[in-house]
């Protein structure tokens, strides 16, 4: 089986790897890493379940989010990558996290890891999205319970938080 | 059966330089997959399709540039993602079908993944930007081992996920010329759900002048086994004001031109009944 040596950086710690070239980003964080807040959903970049944020120089906001199923960890070597338990900072939920808590934006909870990246990634990106902006955002992540309603109120609330800042 | 969870093996080989990959691909020529946003490579890989090796772009400096000059047109490189594209000023400006077929194509979290030239190249019969980009005209510039070559994008799509890419060629980038004076364009497509493939996708590039159609091309996907241009419409548009009744003819001018099957995402009968309407739309659309 072909390895490489990678490095990768998540939540700001940084992991010397030997991965092999057919596993994706999000295996080698779920089975090699445990971070298992990563959820699996699809496998297939349809759910948005895997989502993280990796840096990237050329956005406003110096990250994006991918959905870590689609990506071969090989390919992410030198990366820094953030997952929904490296949002916040010292051991608090940030904004939008907190927003899906008092929103209940939550209910079974499968999504919510990869909906609270994405929406932190698209309020980076556009601090005043209207609900319309919002909703096309989201439209990479699916969630089987709340029909969205209440999703969408946590990033409104989110975003009013993060804009009196 | 392939575990639709994990991949199978493949050696993953990481070029640093587009001579580099030419080298790796006049040595494993269609053993070897062409990798950039791996987007569509892996998925196709979860399904068992995937070769011995896979050519991964994505440590090649200096070919994810989105560039826009009045002389050289648009470029687009081999690593701009859809995003990318789809957030550059001169593609919102000037190539509208473009940019409408980049912004809506897959999911954001695709869209920062996934390459435009990408989908060109995976030759897929419904593929957006394949679609729009064969209505606006574009060349695909390749490299391999007897040097650069350009093909039109009128002459890459042979058949059903066939195209004139040599095995050991290598697509750097996508060259789309700068619009003529009084060029429109528009794409439409239809979907059931925003992240699946099109059904049916339609993209128009007219040349008006004093509303009267000098010029145009005219391109559908998911209708015939690669994206085609429909050249009958074409002729019919050609030195006519765009009106009711020239409308009704390119109507009724579409079902002859296009071949769909029944699929998973549609039937024929819907293919051949909604083509026209989606077609007759785009032009509305472009003009409007």
């Amino acid at each position: 089986m072909s390895k490489h040596p990678i490095t990768l950086t998540i939540n700001g710690q940084e992991y010397n790897l030997y991965v092999a070239d057919h596993h994706t980003l999000l295996q080698v964080m779920r089975d090699q890493l445990d971070l298992t807040e990563v959820k699996y959903g699809c496998g297939r970049g349809e759910c948005g379940a895997c989502s993280v944020l990796v840096d990237d120089e050329k956005e406003a906001s110096g990250r994006k989010a991918i959905d870590s199923c689609l990506a071969l960890a090989v390919t992410m070597d030198g990366k820094k990558i953030t997952t929904s338990r490296g949002l916040g900072e010292n051991g608090q939920l940030n904004s939008v996290q907190q927003a899906f808590v008092e929103e209940s934006g939550i209910q079974c909870g499968f999504c919510t890891p990869g909906m609270v990246v994405k929406a932190t990634s698209l309020l980076e990106k556009n601090p005043n999205a209207t609900e319309e902006e919002i909703r096309f955002g989201l439209e990479g992540n699916i969630c089987r319970c709340t029909g969205y309603v209440k999703i969408v109120d946590s990033i409104k609330k989110a975003q009013k938080v993060i804009n009196k800042k | 059966m392939p575990s639709s969870r994990i991949l199978p093996e493949f050696e993953l080989l990481l070029p640093e330089s587009v001579a580099e990959a030419v080298k790796m691909l006049k040595k494993h020529k269609a053993d070897a997959t062409i990798m950039a946003g791996g987007t569509d490579v892996i998925v196709s890989g979860t399904q068992g399709f995937i070769t011995p090796y896979v050519i991964s772009l994505s440590k090649i400096k200096g070919i994810d540039t989105v560039k826009f000059s009045k002389t050289g047109g648009l470029r687009i490189g081999a690593m701009a993602t859809l995003q990318k594209v789809a957030d550059d000023k001169d593609v919102q400006k000037m190539y509208p079908a473009l940019f409408k077929s980049a912004a809506i194509n897959g999911t954001p979290q695709i869209r920062n993944m996934g390459t435009v030239v990408g989908n060109v190249l995976r030759a897929s019969p419904s593929g957006d930007c394949a679609c729009a980009l064969l209505a606006i005209g574009a060349k695909i510039v390749f490299e391999g081992p007897r040097g650069k070559r350009e093909v039109s994008i009128d002459d890459f799509f042979i058949d059903y996920k066939k195209t004139a890419r040599k095995v050991d060629e290598l697509a750097v980038e996508i060259k789309v010329p700068a619009p003529k004076k009084g060029e429109v364009s528009a794409f439409n497509r239809i979907t059931r759900t925003t992240l699946d493939l099109s059904k049916i996708n339609a993209a128009v590039s007219l040349v008006v002048e004093k509303g009267v159609c000098k010029s145009a091309r005219i391109a559908m996907g998911a209708v015939a086994p690669k994206t085609i241009r429909l050249t009958d419409t074409e002729k019919l548009l050609k030195g006519q004001k765009i009106t009711g009744s020239i409308l009704e003819a390119i109507v009724a001018s579409v079902v002859g031109q296009i071949s769909p099957i029944d699929d998973v995402r549609s039937t024929a009968d819907y293919r051949n009944q909604v083509s026209p309407v989606l077609l007759r739309r785009t032009i509305e659309e472009a003009i409007a």
